[in-house]
């Protein structure tokens, strides 16, 4: 057998720019994913009874459902139900943006729920609300010990974006097997494919480690 | 309560800052404080003591209505003591210190002691900064503002939880065991500072196991067992002739004479 890895130089163009379709993917969908994980765990946290239960609802159904299930849906079946024309790209990163602020709302959960009752007691006797403690003591404590699980679910979904192929968006794995489709290279491209995210995925996991080491709150 | 009992008392001759009049705590089937009455006047260093689990900490987490009571009304400044989720207008009036200190991780000791001026009462930066190194400087911690807690002693938190009370100029303070958790090394200069607040003339509530803060500094003590008021006093009295066969008790558990 003999191997042909001048195809990847090749298609460098190709793989490029996929790579750059999933970086955007990634940084748009945790854009979402943050403030909307906030938003669900503040839901689930919440004294109304429905309100908490929506929420909790919401992590339940979009935790347990497949990935790949939502991106599919989102393409074929929103557009259906909403009566409108979206593009793959969007009804991609909703559907990812939808899983992942499940995740994170459950991380934030866990943070927020780990800052022992002492922390609010020392907020509420200075005479502050419940809000504000929560927003001034409460939250930032909590986001500060919950960036390994952010982080975690930042290199899952980095992974995860490759799931869109599936619908013809073209990032780093669906321009990869466009490429095999034309040069039958399937072990040079799908090797350079792992070699891609991994190259891209590793680096970003120790970066916020050491945000984590270098930021973190030490109790 | 009778007029003749309380004769004598600092700032008697003014109505109390705080009066308690008999007040209820459960928790589930327990019941932590089972008809208190007891009063804090103006100046007063009251020091409540007594055997674990007898509810004087309980009654200090009442008292900033940081915990609901079931029964009976405390009552501050004249008026009657709201719910916990309408309370916070009434605790800024109160300054607490806790156990375990609770100054906040995220903050250096500058901002911990700024950060109720600033959140609660608007206070610019520059003018809440400026108050707060000069409360730091009053504790005893100049060179500490930029530390985070996790940098400093026990006994440092401590004061600047002190400090981070006083900021919000609270008509009375509530201490809360502030030593309990502290290195035997480091208890004295917690206790120095109370003593040096006491002498200023603030309004001191202070639940304790130190009985010699209690004896020298407080003026009034109150001695607490199973969720009642046992017995109260001027510290002298209590010391010297409890008139209760339960505060005896007490007392002769706090020396161990294996």
């Amino acid at each position: 057998m003999t191997y042909d890895w001048s195809v990847i130089w090749q298609y460098r163009g190709a793989l490029l720019s996929g790579v750059g379709t999933t970086i955007l993917l990634s940084v748009l969908t945790m854009a979402i994913a943050l403030p909307g994980g906030v938003l669900v765990m503040l839901m689930r946290r919440s004294p109304i009874a429905p309100v908490s239960w929506l929420g909790a609802a919401y992590v339940e159904f979009f935790r347990n459902v497949p990935a790949i299930l939502l991106v599919y849906w989102t393409f074929y079946v929103l557009p259906i139900v909403a009566a409108i024309d979206i593009p793959p790209f969007t009804t991609g990163l909703l559907a990812l943006a939808l899983s992942v602020t499940a995740y994170n709302a459950e991380a934030f959960r866990a943070g927020v729920g780990s800052i022992r009752q002492g922390q609010w007691n020392a907020g509420l006797a200075l005479g502050m609300t419940r809000s504000q403690t929560f927003l001034k003591i409460v939250l930032p404590q909590a986001v500060s010990r919950v960036v390994p699980a952010i982080a975690n679910n930042w290199v899952s979904l980095f992974k995860n974006t490759s799931l869109v192929s599936v619908i013809a968006v073209g990032d780093l794995a669906y321009n990869a097997m466009q490429i095999r489709s034309q040069t039958y290279r399937i072990l040079e491209v799908l090797t350079a494919l792992a070699v891609i995210y991994w190259a891209l995925g590793f680096p970003q996991a120790k970066f916020v480690d050491w945000l984590q080491k270098r930021y973190g709150v030490k109790e | 309560m009778t007029d003749a009992a309380n004769s004598g008392r600092v700032g008697a001759d003014r109505p109390p800052v705080i009066l308690y009049e008999e007040v209820v705590k459960r928790y589930g089937g327990f019941v932590a404080l089972n008809g208190v009455s007891a009063r804090v006047h103006q100046g007063e260093v009251v020091c409540l003591i007594g055997p674990s689990g007898s509810g004087k900490s309980t009654l200090l987490r009442c008292t900033n209505a940081l915990e609901a009571i079931e029964g009976g009304r405390i009552v501050f400044e004249g008026q009657t003591l709201p719910t916990p989720a309408l309370a916070a207008p009434v605790r800024r009036r109160m300054g607490m210190v806790f156990q375990n200190f609770e100054l906040f991780p995220h903050k250096s000791a500058l901002e911990n002691v700024a950060i109720g001026p600033r959140t609660v009462l608007g206070t610019a930066k520059a003018e809440a900064e400026e108050k707060a190194q000069a409360l730091l400087v009053k504790v005893g911690l100049a060179d500490k503002a930029a530390s985070y807690p996790s940098e400093l002693s026990g006994g440092q938190q401590q004061r600047v939880a002190i400090a981070r009370a006083l900021a919000m100029e609270p008509e009375v303070m509530l201490f809360d065991e502030p030593t309990s958790a502290l290195d035997p090394e480091t208890v004295g200069e917690v206790l120095n500072v109370m003593k040096r607040l006491a002498e200023e003339g603030m309004t001191m509530i202070v639940v304790t196991h130190e009985m010699t803060f209690a004896r020298r500094v407080g003026s009034w003590v109150v001695v607490f067992d199973k969720g009642r008021v046992v017995e109260e006093g001027v510290p002298k009295q209590v010391f010297e002739q409890p008139r209760e066969q339960r505060t005896r008790d007490f007392f002769s558990h706090l020396s161990w004479s294996g």
